[in-house]
């Protein structure tokens, strides 16, 4: 006979069964490195594809950058977007991370897995919190493999290395850290959109391209404020990153993270989970 | 201590009700039958125990506490509708995530015993998807069967399987309550396997709780009946009708409800002049029951 005694878990137990979940579903399935692989590919062909010749005319297209570390940040924080070259920078992860947190977060539903879940887990914000870090952990692997496609691609194509190091690594390590208000933003998104896996990848494609903050420089100028918004501080981690860039990424990352796991948990406790 | 307790629960979907105003007691330790008709509410109440659902009003407890109480929730095991397994990954690493989720220590030796429970060791490599419906039934049941569960809730365990199927989930459903000990919530729509096996029953109507029951309550409410043939089946019914008070032809047959001895009827009707060529004494049964109540309430 199984015994009745009914020992809580606390909080850390359940959100390491939890996350150790999410963790063995990530290792082990193809979808997280084949988006590891394409962070690392898309760098790599936009800087490659920079200094190839017209095969009719011979001529050299204009180079998007002057710089390799462009790739990775503007020089300083460009929230208004005039060119294509302004936009495609290490940013673009948050897009893949989006995409890949929704098919993540889907592919639970669509298994019937999150009955098990949910089941064993009463409490609603383990799973908001262990999606949230998981997605996280994602974003900042794929920062790191989009950072070996733009260096290895960016040292054939002959164009500028020069940079202050330190502002190029505070800039990447605060788009490291931002990754978790993106992650928490993106769960957020499938909570709301449970029910339906399309929307819910278009709605973190829309908001991942940060295109409504991008809408509201256009009107409003290259103006600070626009940090207090996971895009605005994203861009804001540029190549004049200092410690205060740091700093705003983490504030805004956190308060971001702590906002949207607090509102998913909210709906998940006083709605149907599936 | 009951091991589910369920007070006034009601739930609706888009303002009509699922379950209305359910009241329901498992006792700890039972094998407890939920029966009713396809939309009657069972497994949208199995979904609330489960916390899937949030009710409108009610209450749900658990070996007597709340049931959002995370102490007893992970130890409830739950098989509803399906197996919730990734297809793409293999039976034992499926089983593997749930053994994480559960945070046991022991997994691999914990995952091998449940699989030898439901017979599937012989298959852990293999990849859900590639499952039959019976073997993916029997991985769901390996599933809830992790970590110890105090309350095990299946909802239509049996359904879709073939008679083989349902042969080897019966020996398995059997094996568990009898040698594990654990509280079993089942649903099925197949009352004989269901009559094999369970302690209590309840039966569902329309989201509401018509009866509850015991097997041993169910048996003595279980009516008895002769069912005969004879040559002259219009006379002997009118003969029949003359002495006792509840006979009927059903299925070609005269049956003479309540009714325990079949020599004073064979000599009743001899006297008479009527020669019985077939005669059988039957006894209703849970499937049985359960339509004539269900009769009873359409009627009603």
């Amino acid at each position: 006979m199984n015994e009745l005694n009914f020992k809580s878990p606390t909080f850390f137990e359940r959100l390491k069964g939890m996350l150790g979940v999410d963790f063995y579903r990530l290792f082990h399935t193809p979808m997280f490195y084949i988006f590891l692989g394409i962070a690392a590919i898309i760098p790599a062909m936009i800087l490659g594809t920079m200094g190839m010749e017209n095969p009719q005319t011979g001529a050299t297209a204009a180079p998007l950058y002057t710089n390799v570390w462009h790739i990775i940040a503007a020089e300083m924080p460009l929230y208004v977007v005039k060119n294509i070259a302004d936009y495609a920078h290490m940013n673009m992860v948050f897009i893949f991370g989006g995409i890949m947190i929704s098919i993540f977060i889907g592919h639970d539903y669509k298994s019937g897995y999150v009955k098990q879940l949910f089941t064993t887990h009463a409490k609603k914000q383990d799973y908001i919190l262990s999606k949230t870090i998981v997605g996280a952990f994602s974003m900042a692997c794929m920062c790191v493999t989009y950072l070996l496609g733009a260096v290895g691609a960016g040292l054939f194509t002959g164009i500028s290395i020069k940079i202050n190091v330190s502002s190029l690594v505070i800039a990447i390590i605060s788009k490291m850290i931002m990754s978790l208000g993106w992650a928490s933003l993106y769960t957020f998104l499938n909570i709301i959109f449970r029910r339906y896996f399309g929307v819910s990848i278009v709605s973190c494609f829309f908001f991942g391209t940060g295109i409504l903050i991008i809408g509201a420089a256009a009107i409003f100028g290259n103006s600070s404020v626009l940090n207090i918004f996971l895009y605005g501080s994203s861009v804001y981690a540029c190549l004049s990153s200092n410690i205060i860039t740091l700093l705003v990424c983490l504030v805004c990352s956190v308060v971001w993270t702590l906002i949207y796991t607090i509102a998913g948990t909210r709906i998940l406790s006083k709605c149907d989970v599936y | 201590m009951n091991a589910v307790e369920i007070r006034n629960l009601s739930k609706s979907f888009r303002g009509m009700y699922a379950v209305d105003n359910l009241c329901m007691t498992i006792p700890v330790g039972a094998i407890y039958g939920f029966i009713g008709e396809n939309g009657s509410g069972k497994s949208t109440t199995e979904k609330l125990i489960c916390g899937h659902l949030v009710p409108d009003g009610g209450e749900i407890k658990l070996f007597g506490k709340n049931y959002t109480d995370a102490g007893v929730r992970v130890r409830v095991g739950a098989l509803i509708e399906n197996a919730g397994c990734f297809p793409n990954s293999s039976v034992w690493d499926n089983l593997m995530m749930q053994a994480i989720n559960l945070g046991l220590e022991n997994r691999a030796e914990e995952i091998d015993r449940v699989l030898k429970i439901v017979r599937m060791e012989k298959h852990s490599q293999l990849k859900f998807k590639k499952c039959s419906l019976g073997m993916k039934q029997r991985i769901g049941i390996a599933m809830a069967l992790l970590g110890e569960p105090a309350l095990l809730i299946l909802d239509e365990p049996i359904n879709g399987l073939d008679t083989e199927g349902m042969r080897i989930m019966r020996e398995i459903l059997v094996n568990i309550t009898k040698n594990y000990g654990c509280t079993v919530l089942i649903s099925s729509h197949i009352l004989g396997e269901l009559e094999k096996i369970a302690t209590h029953y309840g039966i569902i109507r329309q989201g509401r709780m018509v009866m509850e029951m015991t097997a041993s309550e169910l048996e003595g409410r279980a009516r008895v009946f002769v069912s005969l043939k004879t040559k002259d089946m219009q006379s002997a019914f009118g003969l029949l009708r003359k002495k006792y008070n509840n006979v009927r032809t059903e299925e070609g047959y005269i049956r003479v409800y309540d009714v325990n001895d079949t020599e004073e009827i064979v000599e009743y009707l001899l006297k008479n002049n009527h020669i019985v060529s077939k005669i059988k004494k039957n006894k209703i049964g849970l499937e049985e029951y359960y339509i004539e109540l269900m009769s009873k309430k359409e009627e009603s």
